[in-house]
């Protein structure tokens, strides 16, 4: 039934609401990509066993809803039950008739379900109590965890569409564009550019047609915001698009999503079909006289597309080599049509926005950088997840209130941040607020939102490497800085880690980095020294332990690091022999256990899993003090 | 018709010009490797780097940009031999000499720059190709596209299709001629031409028997020229002496 | 062809009919050509040059470019793991090794009897779970080596 009038849109969504409001129980099952491969799936299918057995009504007694991803994907399957309100961790399809009886028809709480805060060891009750949510804003991810993504209707219910009701009945697109330039949105793909600049600069360009694209090639390794609002919540990406697209004055879309993001595909083309059948996509949409339309495009797997201009030729359908940036995409960009391309977290804010005005946006945040910034924050941090926070929230409130302190109460290092263009932010830099330009004076960068927590058993030099390996595979290969520069630095590199490192490496390293800074076409290559040059900045001794004293204080580079046990603190538990992966280790259970150096391959797995802290490194070219085989 | 400024020097240019047009114009030198004048600039080698400041900018703000393709603008302050300029072109020519050791235009560039040997670890298996692109560009411009760039990064080379000869070549060896490392190898003779790992029918001079053309090329530009595939299969000799008889009705005016 | 192939092209024919015949829509081509014969022959991919009026060199250069293509058979079970930066440091090093040791490959290599081809890709945006193995359409978070064949087993099982 296509909406053809505001009036029937406002009547669709007191419609949804009521019917949601008829549902005795509710119980939202998070299906997003984390939650699925830990076995969601079985369990939403578990309460719909259920609710057959007892023959309850499911769509008024107990309606059951998979919704998208809640972030807090080490601790799926996640399951919050309304209006009671609980959060229900480690679902297994096993409990859910013991979930049903004792707490949707007993109103008991299952102790031994809810989330235990790993700092005071209780247990947290309510969804909005647990630290993880409580200290989040979500504006880009309102309604994640909230809507069922394939059902419009629910979208609706929750708020989806309302600001562009408001945008195209209620304001011109100059009033929208001002209202975006009031919220002082930047773009959070990680360049920050201005929202309404950009739209102001498309909207002035010469010429009849223009695009809007949304850039959905997430590709920073760490990220994953931009899945999950394309999983969770397309019907956001749709609206911000519909606004900017009435602001530019367009009728054409595109969404660019990454290849490795299926599920993100499949739902949104159910979105953007659902959004025709309402008439919220197409011709004259709501009845308001404008038309526009969007269409897919799946990437072909190449972290460059990632980039604006190697992104458009690729939906030209040619290789994803970047463009001289002389040439504004708002002026010529797809086709050589002025181009708006934001990120998916940026059009996915936009509706809300307009809904709730620009200045509710702004009164978030610091002076430069306002609202709200969603993060992905991983690595060595107890709570893995994904969150959303007003911009200004520190690295220490992030990595210790919310993700609840470092794994195993090992000692922090440091916070990479911005993916392979940014850097490492060390300790003495934990209080820095986040926000754009905070981060690229310490060295690193906003990128897309990646926070990857870092322990002692973490080598800054190795990390320098896996960034540089990961742009080596990526590099385009047009531009000679970035193809040979960064086959260069990985040479250098695995010579360090290899424990062949001589005298003037690091200022080798050096002059290679101002090179590719300067001589590179586009950021890929511009901004690859980031890791390598923010590591250096703040760990250069690790540098030189490893050039000069051919050790790995991290105990990670292989080459460089043996492993003993010590004697006196093994208690024979048994489970380094199980761990190891050569079987270079021997010993009974109680009884002292032994490495075999001619057998170990240094690869730290018996460290990690020792419970007694007995295993330790040195490095190789010392004898070991304690035993040897 | 905007004027500038190249290493202190003034130069007034076409609008449409570009910075390297603008040094050109100025007697200032610049390298350049990727670059060939009747092709659109690439950008690619990131040789001709110069520092640029425009006319609305501090007077010490300087932007490193590419000179082939960068558009000049009235007012515009250019630099071609800055410090930082010279070192990223250091950089980009040990790179260059590192995967191309042996290929002589090579030596020569990183020796003007002062570097003999290269910094980095030389390519265990090098060829000439500086991967300049002009090949693949030059059969683009005229309507062909038998070959191109294929993988990606450091693995990136140049080939034809599957690594076979390619179908759609037509012979017209301009992707040899243009290589500035002559690293496309042809046989040409008035018996046979081979190149990709082609065999071409030559056509030949009705009158002379000698190889002119390729068929394949031939009937390429007659296609785009209107003009008949006869005229492409005579010889230039045969032509000269063709218009040569036409001389005798000549006057010569005294 | 140098390896005289003789595809199936109706599949190929299929797939042209749902899109416009024009440059634009040669990846989206490609990703479903590559769905439906398990990669890129040759003679398919001629057929969709002439069928999409691009150069055939184009078209190979597109191929070679994106990561999602292969020029060569696959195994029937795809076994990806992650090596984002998060798996990384969750040790996705060990669980290639892991692999290579039980299957005999390593990233881009096909068993033997095509059973399984190995991949390496940077990132599928599962972070919160690393390090993560997807083994088919299945995917395992907080993998760990000593469960590899597990994953094999399960993964195989789940596509029949």
């Amino acid at each position: 039934m296509r909406i053809e009038s505001l009036d029937q849109f406002e009547a669709l969504k007191a419609q949804s609401l009521e019917n949601e409001a008829n549902r005795k129980q509710q119980v939202l099952v998070c299906c997003g990509t984390g939650c699925l491969a830990s076995g969601s799936k079985k369990v939403a299918e578990a309460f719909a066993d259920e609710i057959a057995k007892r023959s309850m009504d499911a769509t008024v007694d107990l309606f059951v809803k998979s919704t998208g991803c809640h972030g807090f994907c080490e601790r799926g399957p996640l399951v919050v039950l309304n209006p009671q309100g609980i959060l229900y961790t480690k679902v297994k399809p096993g409990r859910v008739e013991e979930i049903v009886e004792k707490t949707l028809v007993g109103g008991e709480v299952i102790p031994g379900l809810l989330y235990k805060d790993p700092v005071s060891g209780e247990r947290v009750e309510q969804y909005g109590e647990v630290p993880f949510y409580r200290h989040q804003v979500r504006v880009a991810m309102r309604n994640i965890g909230r809507v069922d993504p394939t059902d419009i209707l629910d979208a609706i219910s929750q708020g989806a569409y309302s600001g562009v009701a408001k945008a195209l009945f209620e304001m011109t697109p100059h009033e929208v564009i001002g209202e975006v330039a009031t919220s002082g949105q930047r773009g959070r793909g990680g360049a920050g550019f201005n929202t309404a600049r950009k739209w102001q600069a498309c909207k002035d360009a010469p010429g009849e047609r223009c695009y809007v694209l949304c850039n959905g090639d997430e590709g920073d390794p760490g990220a994953f915001k931009d899945r999950s609002i394309m999983e969770g919540d397309p019907h956001s990406v749709i609206e911000g698009m519909i606004i900017g697209a009435y602001a530019v004055r367009t009728n054409e879309g595109f969404i660019y999503v990454r290849d490795e993001y299926p599920l993100a595909v499949v739902n949104l083309t159910i979105a953007i079909r659902e959004a025709r059948k309402y008439g919220l996509l197409g011709e004259n949409i709501m009845g308001s006289g404008f038309d526009f339309d969007i269409k897919i495009s799946r990437g072909g797997g190449a972290f460059v597309c990632g980039e604006s201009s190697a992104l458009m030729r690729s939906l030209e359908g040619k290789t994803g080599e970047p463009r001289a940036k002389y040439v504004h995409s708002t002026d010529k960009g797809l086709f050589d049509l002025p181009t708006v391309l934001n990120n998916v977290e940026t059009w996915a804010g936009i509706g809300a926005i307009i809904d709730r005005g620009g200045a509710w946006f702004a009164s978030m945040g610091t002076e430069r950088s306002k609202g709200t910034k969603a993060f992905s924050l991983v690595g060595k941090v107890k709570n893995t997840g994904l969150i959303e926070l007003p911009m200004g929230t520190t690295l220490r409130h992030i990595i210790y209130d919310i993700g609840g302190g470092i794994l195993k109460d090992r000692p922090f290092k440091a916070v990479q941040t911005g993916g392979p263009s940014g850097g490492c932010v060390p300790e003495e830099l934990l209080d820095l607020p986040v926000d754009y330009e905070e981060l690229t004076e310490a060295g690193s960068m906003m990128g897309s939102g990646g926070m990857i927590v870092m322990d002692d058993r973490t080598c800054m030099v190795d990390v320098s490497r896996f960034f540089l390996a990961f742009l080596e595979e990526e590099s385009c290969g047009k531009c000679t800085p970035c193809r040979e520069g960064l086959k260069q630095m990985l040479h250098v590199y695995d010579r360090i880690i290899a424990d062949k490192g001589i005298d003037g490496d690091i200022e080798l390293i050096e002059k290679l980095a101002a090179g590719m800074q300067l001589g590179s076409l586009c950021e890929l290559g511009k901004s690859a020294p980031n890791p390598v040059l923010s590591t250096l900045r703040y760990f250069r001794s690790e540098y030189e332990a490893h050039i000069s004293d051919h050790a790995c204080p991290a105990g990670v580079c292989r080459e460089l690091t043996a492993f003993e046990i010590i004697e006196d603190e093994c208690d024979g538990c048994h489970l380094c022999f199980k761990a190891c992966p050569v079987d270079a280790i021997t010993g009974v259970v109680k009884e002292l256990h032994l490495i075999d150096h001619e057998a170990c391959i240094s690869c730290g797995a018996c460290l990690d899993v020792c419970p007694t802290d007995s295993i330790r490194t040195f490095p190789k070219h010392e004898g070991a003090r304690f035993n040897n085989v | 018709m905007p004027t500038l400024t190249v290493n202190g020097r003034r130069v007034t240019v076409d609008s449409d010009a570009t910075l390297l047009d603008a040094a050109r114009a100025a007697g200032v030198e610049v390298p350049t490797l990727c670059q060939f004048d009747g092709l659109e600039p690439w950008g690619g080698c990131r040789l001709c780097v110069v520092d640029m400041s425009q006319a609305n900018w501090d007077d010490d703000w300087f932007k490193v940009v590419t000179a082939c393709n960068h558009p000049v603008e009235e007012g515009m302050t250019v630099v071609t031999d800055s410090e930082r300029i010279i070192e990223t072109r250091r950089v980009v020519l040990d790179l260059l000499l590192a995967r191309c050791p042996d290929t002589p235009l090579i030596q020569r560039l990183a020796l003007e720059y002062g570097i003999e040997r290269t910094s980095y670890t030389p390519n265990p298996e090098p060829d000439d190709c500086i991967l300049c692109g002009l090949c693949t560009r030059v059969c683009d411009h005229i309507g062909v596209s038998a070959i191109s760039s294929i993988n990606r990064g450091w693995g990136r080379e140049i080939a034809p299709p599957f690594n076979e000869p390619p179908p759609d070549c037509i012979g017209c060896l301009a992707c040899a001629e243009i290589c500035p490392t002559d690293c496309i190898p042809y046989e040409t003779s008035n018996a046979r031409r081979e190149i990709w790992g082609k065999e071409f029918e030559m056509l030949r001079d009705p009158k002379t028997g000698e190889a002119v053309i390729t068929k394949e090329q031939a009937q390429h530009f007659a296609e785009r020229s209107g003009v008949p595939v006869t005229y492409f299969e005579t010889s230039d000799r045969s032509k000269r002496r063709e218009m040569a008889k036409t001389f005798e009705k000549l006057q010569v005016v005294k | 062809m140098a390896e005289t192939l003789c595809s199936d092209l109706s599949k190929a024919e299929e797939i042209l009919e749902r899109y416009p015949p024009e440059e634009p829509a040669l990846i989206q081509v490609l990703q479903d050509v590559h769905r439906a014969y398990n990669y890129l022959p040759c003679d398919v991919l001629e057929r969709v040059a002439e069928a999409l009026d691009v150069p055939l060199a184009k078209v190979f250069s597109v191929s070679t470019f994106y990561k999602a293509f292969s020029l060569e058979p696959q195994g029937d079970t795809i076994v990806k793991v992650c090596t984002g930066t998060a798996c990384h440091i969750r040790g996705a090093g060990q669980l290639v090794e892991e692999l290579e040791r039980q299957l005999g490959v390593g990233p881009d290599e096909t068993t033997e009897d095509f059973k399984f081809t190995i991949k390496t890709v940077n990132c599928v945006g599962a972070c919160a779970m690393a390090p993560l193995v997807i083994v088919g359409e299945q995917y395992f978070g907080s993998a760990k080596p000593a469960k590899v064949s597990k994953y094999l087993a399960e993964g195989c099982a789940d596509e029949n």
